[in-house]
């Protein structure tokens, strides 16, 4: 429980760039999907949660960068979210920031001697 | 994959609205729950187990949260109309006024500027598209001058005519004197001697006169007493005026005159035959004496009345002439003389 909610915290600075990466691969996702996906990858160490993803996908949308089309599946409306071109840029722009910064925590975290190498 | 029952469905929707999701959220969250309950199926689990862990993560107080975002990004988007408007009746009316305001009013500006140039704009359109006239149809061409007009030279009023200088004649000072003391008389002033006078009159002053002394009349010659000088100026014999400011008229009036007339006028035997009647105008001259000249005939009926006209006007008695600023002038006189049959 402690773990999941201290990976919560970094998972709510980086939740965006995430979301913009994955839709950046695959094109058109929905909501659970994501979460799925998040999960599958980072085998169950990234867990979100609706309650962060869903109003991040709101915001994304009225940013501009997302479009959403909803289908109906098995008689429930599914909402899948796209992105648009400035979207395309804004997942680029913000997944090469995040490896700037992640280096850089890399570097920091590292202990002296091997950082100095 | 399994798949949830339409009920189990209806169960997990009643559950988040009565948690407080707002409805434009639901059927996104619902399929999410719905997924997860569906891999919580396919795990093994019961629906009963299933439902349970959806509502630990899908807890209501996470639902609240979710709504309350939703709405916050909703605001962000929401213009001044639609704060005045929440919770109102949109569809009355007025909501749509005030949306569609700004390019209402854009489109009329526009309009406006459009129509009003137009408007402006129409006679020089007009004087574009109308052809120059062709050449046959032009009647005439006038061409403007320009013309100087130079105010009428007034005549130069008549030279005015300077009084001749009454004749002169030579003065010299002749002063009356006073009895004063000796420091008193002024030295300078000698009486004339009779040298002086003999071509010059005692005088006030000493005056060079330019008439000769020889030429004064006496004063008993040049005005006779009781007498004025009448000066009569008479009017040019060969002017005939038409009319008068006093017409010359018969001595004793027009009564006296048809007396005359029916006294002296016969009827011509001709006329009387022949049974003419009528008018003649005759015309005569008024002498400035009064006397009848010149009578002729302006317009007769013949048969001996106009010669019978013509001598009873030359019988006629001296008139009184008729006058022109008081003077006695020749005027030329129309009268009818009527020949009537009894």
């Amino acid at each position: 429980m402690d773990t999941n909610t201290t990976s919560n915290e970094y998972v709510r600075g980086t939740l965006k760039t995430i979301v913009l990466n994955l839709l950046a691969e695959q094109k058109r996702m929905y909501g659970y999907e994501i979460t799925q996906e998040v999960k599958e990858r980072t085998s169950g160490a990234i867990a979100l949660t609706f309650g962060a993803l869903y109003p991040v996908l709101h915001k994304l949308e009225q940013e501009g960068l997302l479009v959403t089309e909803s289908v109906e599946v098995d008689g429930r409306l599914r909402k899948y979210y796209s992105l648009t071109t400035p979207g395309s840029e804004a997942a680029r722009t913000k997944t090469d920031d995040l490896e700037r910064f992640v280096d850089a925590i890399r570097l920091l975290l590292a202990p002296k001697g091997l950082a100095t190498e | 994959m399994k798949r949830l029952q339409e009920n189990r469905i209806e169960l997990l929707k009643s559950y988040l609205k009565n948690n407080g999701l707002s409805p434009e959220l639901l059927p996104e969250i619902l399929d999410h729950l719905a997924c997860e309950a569906e891999e919580r199926l396919w795990d093994g689990n019961s629906f009963e187990h299933a439902f349970k862990g959806i509502v630990e993560t899908a807890d209501p107080k996470t639902l609240q949260i979710l709504s309350v975002e939703h709405n916050h990004l909703l605001a962000m988007e929401k213009t001044l109309n639609d704060i005045v408007f929440e919770g109102r009746n949109k569809s009355y009316g007025a909501y749509q006024l005030r949306k569609g305001y700004k390019s209402t009013m854009q489109r009329s500006v526009l309009l406006g500027v459009t129509f009003f140039l137009l408007v402006m704009l129409l006679p020089d359109l007009y004087a574009r598209l109308t052809p120059d006239p062709k050449k046959e149809d032009i009647g005439f061409e006038a061409t403007l001058l320009t013309v100087d007009i130079k105010p009428e030279a007034t005549p130069p009023p008549a030279p005015i005519e300077l009084p001749k200088p009454e004749p002169q004649v030579n003065t010299k000072r002749f002063v009356s004197y006073d009895v004063l003391p000796d420091n008193m008389v002024p030295e300078e002033i000698t009486p004339p001697t009779i040298d002086d006078l003999q071509h010059a009159v005692p005088g006030q002053e000493n005056i060079e006169g330019n008439a000769d002394i020889a030429e004064i009349v006496p004063p008993a010659a040049e005005a006779p007493a009781g007498k004025g000088k009448v000066v009569e100026t008479e009017a040019p014999k060969e002017e005939t005026f038409i009319a008068v400011e006093q017409a010359p008229s018969y001595l004793g009036g027009n009564a006296a005159m048809a007396d005359f007339l029916r006294k002296n006028l016969k009827y011509p035997r001709q006329a009387a035959q022949a049974g003419i009647q009528g008018k003649v105008f005759v015309s005569f001259v008024v002498g400035a004496d009064g006397k009848i000249e010149d009578v002729k005939t302006l317009k007769g009926i013949g048969f001996g009345c106009d010669e019978e006209a013509e001598r009873v006007m030359k019988l006629m008695p001296n008139w009184k002439p008729g006058r022109q600023s008081g003077n006695a002038v020749r005027v030329r006189f129309n009268m009818p003389v009527v020949f009537q049959l009894e």
